[in-house]
């Protein structure tokens, strides 16, 4: 199927919530489209619908309604089996709390999506696991566990574990959330590298100094898209 | 400490399926455990109710019931005597002075036909004892007077003292029976008194004594067949009180020397070469505060086993709730940091955590107990099938309560420290300051050795049960040789009622006159006593023209005298020759029939058919000639080798025994015990036919016993049938238990773990490599205990070997049911965990991370 470029493409996509008697419309009606080799930041208040969002685009989580095709193939109603196996091709992710594996050293960390991968031999697997924890200059710490590192650290190793499978897009959520200002800026220009060097990325962020990093930047409000000016105009009226 | 207990208490409160599986877990741990042992505690570890136990000492420390010749079995290689002649005991009495008293009291109980006044005549256990018994004892009548030494001489008034259970229960309490008369065999003996409530006699049994006689009227009651004058027939066991002071090891020595001056003084023991073995007879003077030991021997190993078997269990269950227990610690990590960070020590923090456990034990202990007492009785029970006041009881005891007690304080701090050390060592600030930082989870390391260690235990229980079960079922299920199906055995005493042998042969024939016309039945035999029984006669076979045999000489052989119809009655073919008939009467020659096993250890090389054998003495040796060979059977013991048998016929008599002891022996052989009923189909109302046919016959015969064939041959398993349950029971009880320890974990794992598998979901894992994690890991710790549990198996086995029958101890069938049955279950146990892990949606999963 042909893509135009268009890596991502949502349609009027909505998601609902529901516990016991209450319906919660996290998002209403979004139009996306992300190309390849876009850097976009979606951005918006709490509760805004900005992490539903990416956990759908990540296949992490199913829509209510409306159309997903991510590489010109609709997948908002694969298996579960399916969509783990496109999740563990296509997409890299990043979160906000890291989420390493404590158990596992920094290198078993990185190879662990590869694993899932049926018939990877294993030094291939190897030379991935380097490569990626080269970019991200942490190939020296390969042997550690992830307690025996900082915040930055665990953060570039989580970055190494969505490159090493190289995916079609970077997720990313809050990225920045648990990290000072110093590291919070260094995943910054991590990401910004990545992004010259070919890589797509998709980033949830609250934080405006981050969302200027991407190329575009993609407003939500109650689980709409929404522009820049009638955020500010929206945010307004719910402070005063 | 009030304090800790206080909130001990409302946790338990806060957590009600926690405290309640805890709780359940420890009744069945320390219920199995406290359970057998009241067993033990009835068993082997209780003494005589009688005065200051700690003084009386038993000459002979074997429930040895038969001598060879006048010898030990086994004279030649250690001598150990055991039993004594009326002869030797005097003798004993005599020449040690070191003893205050020494009595004596009968080696092998009696059931005797027992009739007051007109009424039926009752079975009863009854036992010869000396007539200082109960003075050694210290004992004093409930009513009435104990037996003297006056009671004890041969023309004293016969008496007899009746035990306070059979007092109440076979004579309703009745206050008149002292001084009235009961007939014992038929014969009058005048009822001296009452022995206290709660003596059951010098030895533990499930046969109790009723009544007590003075040794010397052993001649009034048996007449010909008289055993107390005879030099060499050892029948009592002497149990005296020691004199304070005395040195236990010189009396030991002392008493030997005197065994072997008196030996050498007996024509009947220095002949044939006996003189030789004298030198190796001695006694070992035992402890006999617990009174004679033959059912503590006899169950004594088995008894201990159970007691590892259920302590094992009892560990498994502490290793649940350690596993229970740690859970809950690590989700109360917070809560004890925010304690510490407040200023709480470790020491105050391991303390609370104690006590918790230790209250949480002693609840269980107490639910233990009500479990315990159920589980005694049922063990009781199947344990002493047959029992009638019975002396072990399943109440509670201040022993058995202290045991309880002491077993929950044990198990509540083993499974309360762990946990204890582990709250205490959590850094408050690490807790406080939450997840955001990624940390390696070392709390499931102790869980998951603990699982490893169930597996371990249950491994071995599971082995332990099946060679146990296996050994069961080989015993039961083995060729016996005789058909039980539609047979009943029914034991009766003539002699008891009256009947003198001049009367014997009109009574056999009206007996089975009367049987075989009952309906469906196709044949009546009349036996000394039946097969599988447990009785036993045995002499020294001299074939003819062979010397007089050496002690020890492999010489015995089993007899018993029989009707025509007796191996028909049981199913056995003759293979050679012919069976007895009802030609072979007291004008014909001397006949007899024998068995395989006979032929193969007295005539390996000839044909049997026609040769001439005799008993004990050289010029008997041609006094029965061999007329059939009859197929193998088990007589006697079935875990036994098959032994030497020969039959003789129920109307043919031997006269020609000069001794008094032959003559003796033979004219008892004459009054025989047991009917066997052959039917040609499963018999409706059996019982109550065949009863109502005896009492047709003579209301006064009475029934001693009477129960289907295959009953009698089972009630020869009933150790291995106790042992083989209860080690089953334990090792589905540990099973069972580490299922559910495992399957805890196992929650317990993937509930923590859920963020992990929400990681490995959101990279890409499947459900089924969810699942297979999961699975992994149960698998890893099986294997594990499985490592650790084989060879501990093996070893068990290797313990266990002298329980086995037909089975290896190194059995491969038992180590690899075992692991499969144990594999299995933690499969099952690991599955559900698992399904639930895969089943959780990732998005769900990260965000309860």
């Amino acid at each position: 199927m042909a893509t135009n470029g268009k890596l991502i493409e949502i349609e009027d996509l909505t998601k609902i919530f529901y516990t016991d008697e209450v319906e919660t419309h996290a998002l209403s009606g979004i139009h996306l489209t992300i190309s390849r080799g876009e850097y976009v930041a979606m951005s918006g208040p709490s509760g805004c619908g900005k992490s539903t969002l990416l956990s759908i685009l990540g296949l992490l989580d199913t829509p209510t309604g409306g159309r997903y095709l991510l590489n010109g193939n609709p997948v908002e109603n694969l298996s579960f089996s399916e969509r783990s196996r496109i999740r563990n091709q296509e997409i890299g992710f990043i979160f906000q709390s890291f989420n390493l594996i404590g158990d596992l050293t920094v290198e078993e960390n990185v190879e662990l999506p590869l694993t899932y991968r049926a018939g990877m031999p294993s030094a291939e697997r190897r030379k991935r696991v380097k490569e990626a924890l080269e970019r991200v200059n942490m190939a020296h710490r390969m042997r550690h566990y992830p307690a025996q590192l900082s915040g930055g650290q665990q953060q570039r190793v989580a970055v190494a574990r969505a490159l090493a499978g190289s995916p079609s897009i970077l997720l990313a959520d809050e990225p920045t959330g648990n990290l000072d200002s110093k590291n919070g800026e260094a995943v910054m220009h991590l990401l910004a590298n990545l992004h010259r060097e070919g890589s797509t990325i998709c980033m949830v962020t609250h934080d405006p100094r981050f969302a200027k990093h991407a190329q575009r930047e993609v407003h939500l409000f109650d689980g709409k898209v929404v522009s820049e000016d009638e955020l500010k105009k929206l945010t307004e009226e719910v402070e005063a | 400490m009030l304090q800790d207990i206080r909130y001990a208490l409302r946790q338990l409160r806060t957590a009600p399926v926690f405290t309640a599986v805890a709780v359940l877990t420890l009744a069945l741990g320390i219920g199995a455990n406290t359970a057998v042992f009241t067993l033990v505690q009835g068993i082997l570890l209780r003494s005589l109710p009688v005065a200051d136990p700690s003084h009386l000492y038993r000459i002979g420390d074997n429930g040895q019931c038969c001598v060879d010749g006048g010898f030990p079995e086994d004279a030649a290689q250690t001598g150990d005597f055991s039993i004594f002649s009326t002869d030797l005991y005097q003798y004993f009495k005599m020449n040690a002075a070191e003893f205050e008293q020494l009595a004596a009291v009968q080696a092998g109980q009696g059931r005797w036909s027992v009739r007051r006044g007109d009424a039926l005549p009752k079975s009863m256990h009854g036992e010869f004892v000396s007539g200082n018994y109960f003075s050694t004892l210290g004992l004093r009548a409930y009513m009435g007077r104990m037996f003297s030494d006056a009671d004890d001489v041969e023309g004293a008034p016969p008496a007899v003292v009746l035990s306070y259970e059979a007092w109440q229960s076979e004579y309703t309490g009745d206050p008149s029976i002292v001084g009235s008369t009961l007939y014992i065999q038929a014969k009058p003996f005048t009822v001296s008194g009452v022995a206290p409530p709660g003596f059951f006699g010098d030895r533990v049994t499930d046969t109790p004594p009723e009544f007590w006689m003075p040794i010397s009227d052993e001649p009034y009651v048996r007449g010909a067949s008289s055993i107390l004058h005879h030099p060499i027939q050892h029948w009592l066991y002497p149990l005296g009180r020691v004199r304070r002071g005395t040195n236990i090891a010189a009396l030991q020595t002392k008493l030997s020397q005197l065994l072997q001056q008196w030996a050498y003084s007996q024509p009947l023991l220095t002949a044939n070469g006996g003189t030789s073995v004298i030198p190796k007879q001695h006694v070992v003077l035992s402890p006999g505060g617990g009174g004679i030991q033959s059912l503590q021997q006899k169950t004594g190993r088995g008894l201990k086993m159970l007691m590892i078997l259920s302590s094992f269990v009892l560990l498994i269950a502490c290793a649940n709730i350690a596993n229970l227990v740690l859970a809950r610690a690590t989700t109360r990590r917070a809560e004890v940091a925010i304690r510490m960070a407040m200023g709480a020590g470790r020491r105050r923090v391991i303390r609370q955590t104690v006590t918790e456990s230790v209250l949480l034990s002693c609840i269980g202990g107490l639910a233990g107990l009500v479990v315990a007492y159920a589980g005694s009785r049922t063990i009781l029970v199947l344990a002493f099938p047959d029992a009638r006041h019975l002396p072990i009881s399943a109440n509670p005891s201040p022993a058995i309560l202290a045991f309880a007690f002491g077993v929950s304080l044990l198990t509540g701090v083993l499974f309360g420290a762990g946990p204890a050390w582990f709250c205490a060592h959590a850094q408050p600030a690490d807790v406080l300051r939450g997840s955001i930082r990624t940390t390696r989870d070392r709390s499931s390391f102790p869980q998951m050795a603990l699982v490893v260690l169930q597996a371990a235990f249950t491994v071995v229980l599971l082995a332990g049960a099946i060679l146990m079960t296996r050994t069961f079922a080989n015993l039961e299920n083995q060729r016996f040789g005789v058909e039980t199906p539609n047979r009943y055995v029914l034991h009766f005493d003539p002699e008891g009622a009256g009947y003198t042998q001049g009367r014997l042969a009109g009574l056999y024939r009206q007996i089975e006159d009367r049987f075989v016309a009952l309906p469906g039945v196709n044949a009546v035999g009349l036996a000394l006593y039946s097969p599988l029984e447990g009785d036993n006669w045995g002499e020294c076979v001299i074939q003819q023209g062979h010397p007089a045999p050496g002690p020890n000489a492999p010489c015995a052989a089993t007899w018993d005298r029989v009707s025509p119809q007796f191996l028909q009655s049981i199913g056995v073919p003759i293979i050679r020759g012919r069976g007895i008939t009802e030609q072979d009467t007291a004008a014909t020659p001397q006949v007899a029939v024998v068995n395989q096993a006979f032929v193969k250890r007295f005539f390996p090389d000839k044909d049997p058919i026609g040769q001439h054998f005799g008993i004990d003495v050289p010029q008997y040796s041609g006094s029965f000639e061999i007329v059939g060979v009859f197929r193998d059977f088990k007589m006697n013991d079935p875990r036994d080798e098959v032994h030497p048998v020969f039959l003789r016929p129920l109307a043919q008599p031997f006269n020609g025994y000069k001794e008094d002891i032959l003559k003796s022996m033979e004219a008892e052989s004459m009054f025989v015990n047991a009917i066997l009923l052959s039917f040609d189909r499963h018999p409706q109302n059996a019982e109550e036919l065949i009863r109502q046919t005896l009492a047709g016959i003579d209301p006064n015969l009475t029934v001693m016993d009477l129960r289907p064939f295959e009953s009698q041959v089972a009630g020869n398993f009933t150790p291995e049938r106790l042992v083989a349950r209860l080690t089953s029971l334990f090792a589905v009880l540990a099973l069972i238990l580490a299922s559910v320890g495992l399957y805890g974990v196992m929650s317990y794992f993937v509930a923590r773990r859920t963020g992990e598998i929400g990681i490995r979901m959101a990279l890409g894992a499947t459900r089924a490599s969810v699942v297979g994690g999961v699975l992994r890991t149960v698998l890893v710790q099986t294997a594990l205990g499985l490592a650790i549990g084989i060879p501990a198996a093996y070893y068990a086995g290797y313990l266990m070997a002298s329980q086995l029958y037909e089975v290896k101890a190194y059995d491969p069938v038992a180590i690899f049911g075992a692991t499969a049955v144990l594999a299995i279950c933690a499969v099952i146990a690991g599955f559900i965990p698992a399904r639930r892990a895969a089943s959780i949606e990732p998005m769900q999963a990260l965000r309860i991370e």
